[in-house]
């Protein structure tokens, strides 16, 4: 492989945001992700652009920068960032010196909170308990991880920046103490090779440690466990906080068209101990009733988790969110830069740090442009206006936000085929236009990939409907690099994984007419078994 | 107003309420019960706009019938709708149509509307300007209202008391209907109360849109009913969708004080009847008239999983042969199938049943609902009944009222 001036390792929302800012400055930078992009917590995550204000008392200098980076990315990522605003409620039993000095700490960071009337409170959010002692409204918002990645990434590739998914560095090359290229494994194939460059940025979220260990540098990360909980339906339509000193369970984020409840804080041994359990899931529905008391009524779709890479001594959510970049030269390891910490939110302005000191180390004198230059631009209004011709209601719009610049291809595609129309899955309103297109790009390799990118089978049926449809679809169009039962396998058992621990009621019934879809009328395993997998 | 929101998530994708929807099956551009209902909903919740598609469901409730999950897709339909229209207006046509009450009022001898009126060729070009089909006969408006006659109808009182909610078509168009239930009743010994104050059920203001008047309907119709099903009296209906309103839609859409207490105690006339006979109280001194009938049972009927009594009440009569049409959905949907933009669709939704009616001579089409029993006649030129017709017939000339 030919020379690069900088490899990026770790493809989660900061290394993506340090490749289109390397790319941005003329540096010429490759991103490896191990798995498909936003593949670690970038996506296991809860989805909200912080105001800041969960951090004023405890960390304000973590919650200053989520002031900055909150105008910031409102700007530049509007098709990630929903403006849904956010509330902080106290409860009677929840402490009232404690608000006292929030609201402090708010102010004297100039974050903007505006006190708002208990019964104003739940007139605009129905659901609420009404047992609020206090309400404020803050300029929270939510914002999409996958989308964020793969925006960032279509971003860096206008500048010249290339990403490489499905391909994991197993090493770091150096001459004497200077870093002189990357070894990378690709996953699917198993092939290794390397490529050379004058500079690693280790950007590989609870995985630094290892990451830096390929270079024997040594970064102390701990991987802290963090498990949310996914409804059906979206039962509020801001962000609530609990005002009270940050605890587990006491943040609910709506997401398009789910809410997410969460988190929990627990060491964890490994950065993938992703595997969410369902004494943790209980934990969190004990919680969050007390905010919102029909919780348990409400579907669950499923429980997912990720991990924090909290970069500190102490342990747990005590931990600063703060960030790190380290300079391994001071190590005697010459040109590995590690990046670590922070927060999805604050991922822009570790990117441009991390670039910074990269910058400086290629000798390279070019500002950071990122706070200024949208990620992609908004489709045309004459785009939008052709697609809702195609998509039911509200659709179109929710397509051009995920989509990004892959959106004028679908509609081309809309326009052509009128085959090309029908609706895959129902639950999220993907069209068979956009799982072809998705499913055509060279980073697609199953339907997970797909799911990332459309929000394919993240819906209220989970895989039962869409499943064998754009199986079926992606065979048909000769764009499968696997069988038709692999690819079934492959996503059901990721969609179940998340469906285990929330084995009950609703979803309960639904999984079983899944299971009968799949196991009785299909007999997938007996497909499998006759082509041997 | 909070009944059925979480029950979007009882959903679980099967879509057999789109297999069955008759709206589906013959209009392309409804996405069907489904996505017009749960699935939609998400996206609403989400700031979603509504959809104009919105417009097609006829409210014919056959996606709750068939839901194995018990979502109530027809009222999120229905409620969806009611934004939809209250956000980009309405047509005066669906004004007129929504409040058949006021019209009907208006149609009455010595008012402005008379039948002759409705009937004359410049009456109906207007009708037809502002969208009301000119393919299909408008009902005729009764010579006197079934109020009027019922002020008049001298009872013999007896110790079992029922009441009976006439509802806009008996009271205005069908008033026999409503006088043959009494002649029923009577002869079981029941002494027929309407009490003053009713309204329309509200049916044809939620298809309009009009979610809050049909809510001011429910509230003084619950109001005039509550004490009656407090003391245990049984409230009747012989139409069927001013029982489903009133049994299931006065909670379902609205929540509405004293819902379920009424609800508790309404029945189908024939469902109440059939429990006479279950009972053995029903009084089965029939002359042996026979004939031979066919039985469409109505949505809004089925709706109420109620089975279908009028089919096992006339098998009891001597000598009377009726066949389950089993056809589905008649299509007109109240006053759907009025709409000239409406019209074809509901005649299309329609056509099996109308076919099995040709296929099968008989004496007359029995259904529970006024507005089947227009269509029917209209689509196949048979003459159709309310089966409580031919029953007060089985009691004649004994019991002549
Ligand atoms: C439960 C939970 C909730 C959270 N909620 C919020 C929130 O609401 N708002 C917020 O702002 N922040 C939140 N965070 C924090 C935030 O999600 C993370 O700080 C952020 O996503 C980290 O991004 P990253 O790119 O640094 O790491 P990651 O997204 O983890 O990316 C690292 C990537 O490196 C890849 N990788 C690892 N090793 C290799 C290798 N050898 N070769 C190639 N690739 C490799 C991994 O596959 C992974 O994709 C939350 C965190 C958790 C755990
Ligand atoms: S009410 Fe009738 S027309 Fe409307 S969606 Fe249900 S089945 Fe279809
Ligand atoms: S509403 Fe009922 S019938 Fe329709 S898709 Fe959902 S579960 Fe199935």
């Amino acid at each position: 492989m030919t020379k690069t001036q900088a490899v990026i390792i770790g493809g989660g929302a900061t290394g993506a945001g340090i490749l289109r800012d390397l790319s941005m400055r003329g540096v010429k930078a490759v991103l490896l992700e191990q798995r498909d992009l936003a593949h670690g917590t970038s996506s296991r995550f809860h989805g909200l652009l912080h105001s800041g204000g969960r951090y004023v008392v405890k960390d304000p200098e973590s919650a200053a920068e989520c002031v900055a980076e909150n105008r910031i990315l409102r700007k530049i990522a509007g098709q990630c960032v929903e403006d849904t605003e956010g509330f902080f409620v106290r409860l009677p039993e929840d402490d009232a010196a404690f608000e006292q000095q929030w609201l402090a700490a708010c102010r004297a960071l100039g974050l903007p909170v505006a006190p708002l009337a208990p019964q104003e409170a739940v007139r605009l959010e129905p659901n609420l308990t009404p047992r609020i002692a206090a309400a404020y409204r803050v300029p929270d918002a939510a914002i999409d991880g996958f989308r964020l990645c793969w925006q960032n990434a279509a971003a860096a590739a206008r500048h010249g920046g290339e990403v490489l998914t499905y391909t994991e560095a197993i090493g770091i090359e150096r001459d004497g103490g200077k870093v002189t290229g990357v070894t990378v494994r690709d996953a699917l194939s198993g092939e290794t090779r390397t490529i050379p460059c004058d500079l690693v940025i280790n950007a590989a979220g609870s995985w630094v440690g290892k990451v830096a260990a390929l270079a024997g540098a040594d970064v102390h990360v701990k991987p802290d466990r963090g498990t949310l909980v996914a409804f059906n339906h979206r039962f509020t339509s801001r962000i609530i906080n609990r005002l009270r000193p940050p605890s587990d369970g006491d943040i609910f984020v709506p997401h398009g068209s789910v809410t997410i409840l969460g988190t929990t804080s627990v060491a964890a041994d490994r950065p993938d101990d992703t595997a969410p359990r369902s004494d943790e899931v209980l934990k969190l529905l004990r919680i969050g009733q007390e905010l919102f008391t029909n919780l348990a009524d409400y579907r669950i779709l499923r429980a997912f988790a990720g991990t924090r890479p909290l970069y500190s001594a102490a342990e747990g959510r005590a931990a600063s969110r703060n960030f790190a970049v380290i300079d391994h030269r001071a190590e005697g390891i010459d040109g590995l830069i590690t990046v670590v910490g922070g927060k999805l939110t604050t991922y822009r302005l570790m990117a441009e740090k991390a670039a910074d000191l990269a910058c400086e180390r290629l000798g390279i004198d070019a500002p950071c442009r990122t706070a200024g230059e949208p990620l992609v631009a908004d489709p045309a209004p004459g785009l939008l206006a052709m697609a809702k011709k195609y998509f039911p209601a509200g659709g179109a719009e929710l397509a051009a936000a995920r989509l990004g610049d892959a959106f004028g291809a679908v509609v081309r595609r809309l326009e052509d085929d009128p085959a090309d129309r029908a609706l895959i899955c129902e639950c999220e309103l993907v069209t068979l236009a956009e799982i072809k297109e998705i499913a055509a790009r060279a980073t697609t390799h199953g339907l997970s990939d797909i799911r990332r990118r459309t929000r394919l089978g993240m819906g209220t049926c989970q895989g039962a409907f869409c499943g064998f449809r754009s199986v079926a679809a992606v065979c048909d169009a000769g764009l499968a690099d696997k069988g038709a039962a692999e690819l079934l396998r492959d996503f059901l058992e990721e969609r179940w994984s998340g469906i285990r621990p929330v084995l009950w009621g609703k979803q309960l019934r639904e999984e079983e007419l899944l299971r009968g879809i799949y196991g009785a009328s299909l007999n997938i395993d007996g497909a499998m078994h006759d082509e041997g997998i | 107003m909070k009944t059925c929101n979480n029950n979007i998530d009882a959903c679980t994708a099967c879509a057999s309420c789109t297999a069955l929807c008759p709206v589906a099956a013959v209009v392309r551009d409804f996405p069907g019960p489904k996505m017009a209902g749960p699935a939609a909903e998400r996206f609403r919740k989400a700031g979603a706009p509504t959809d104009a598609a919105l417009a097609y469901c006829t409210n014919c409730k056959n996606c709750d019938i068939t839901c194995p999950s018990g979502v109530p897709v027809a009222a999120l339909n229905m409620r969806a709708r009611a934004e939809h229209v209250k956000k980009h207006g309405r047509r005066l046509r669906d004004w007129i149509l929504a409040h058949g009450e006021h019209m009907a009022k208006l149609a009455m001898p010595g008012q402005p509307l008379t039948n002759l009126g409705m009937a004359n060729p410049v009456t109906r070009q207007m009708l037809k300007a502002i969208g009301i089909s000119g393919s299909r006969p408008l009902p005729r408006y009764a010579p006197r209202t079934f109020l009027r006659q019922y002020g008049k109808l001298r009872q013999q009182p007896f110790a079992d008391k029922v009441v009976f909610f006439p509802g806009c078509f008996i009271n205005y168009n069908a008033p026999q209907v409503g006088l043959d239930l009494i002649a029923v009743l009577q002869a079981n010994r029941h002494q027929v109360i309407v009490p003053p104050g009713l309204a329309c059920c509200g049916v044809p203001l939620v298809t309009g849109g009009y979610l809050e008047e049909a809510a001011a309907a429910a509230k003084r119709n619950l109001a005039a009913l509550a004490d009656y099903a407090r003391q245990g009296i049984p409230i009747l209906t012989a139409c069927t969708s001013c029982g489903l309103m009133i049994k299931q839609e006065y909670g379902e859409l609205f929540g509405a004080d004293g819902a379920g207490e009424v609800a508790a105690r309404t029945y189908d006339a024939m469902e109440f009847l059939l429990e006479l006979h279950d009972r053995g109280r029903l009084n089965t001194a029939f002359t042996p008239a026979g004939g031979k009938y066919l039985y469409h049972a109505p949505c809004h009927l089925r709706a109420q999983g109620i089975g279908r009594p009028a089919l096992e009440l006339l098998s009891v009569l001597p000598g009377v042969a009726v066949t389950d049409l089993d056809a589905g959905c008649c299509g007109i949907a109240g006053s759907y199938g009025f709409k000239a933009d409406r019209y074809d669709i509901s005649m299309a939704i329609g056509q099996e049943l109308f076919a099995k009616i040709k296929a099968a001579p008989a004496d007359a089409v029995l259904a529970d609902c006024g507005t089947c029993r227009l269509q029917i006649a209209h689509g196949t030129g048979a003459k159709v009944l309310h089966p409580i017709s031919v029953i007060r017939k089985a009691y004649e000339p004994e019991y002549k009222l």
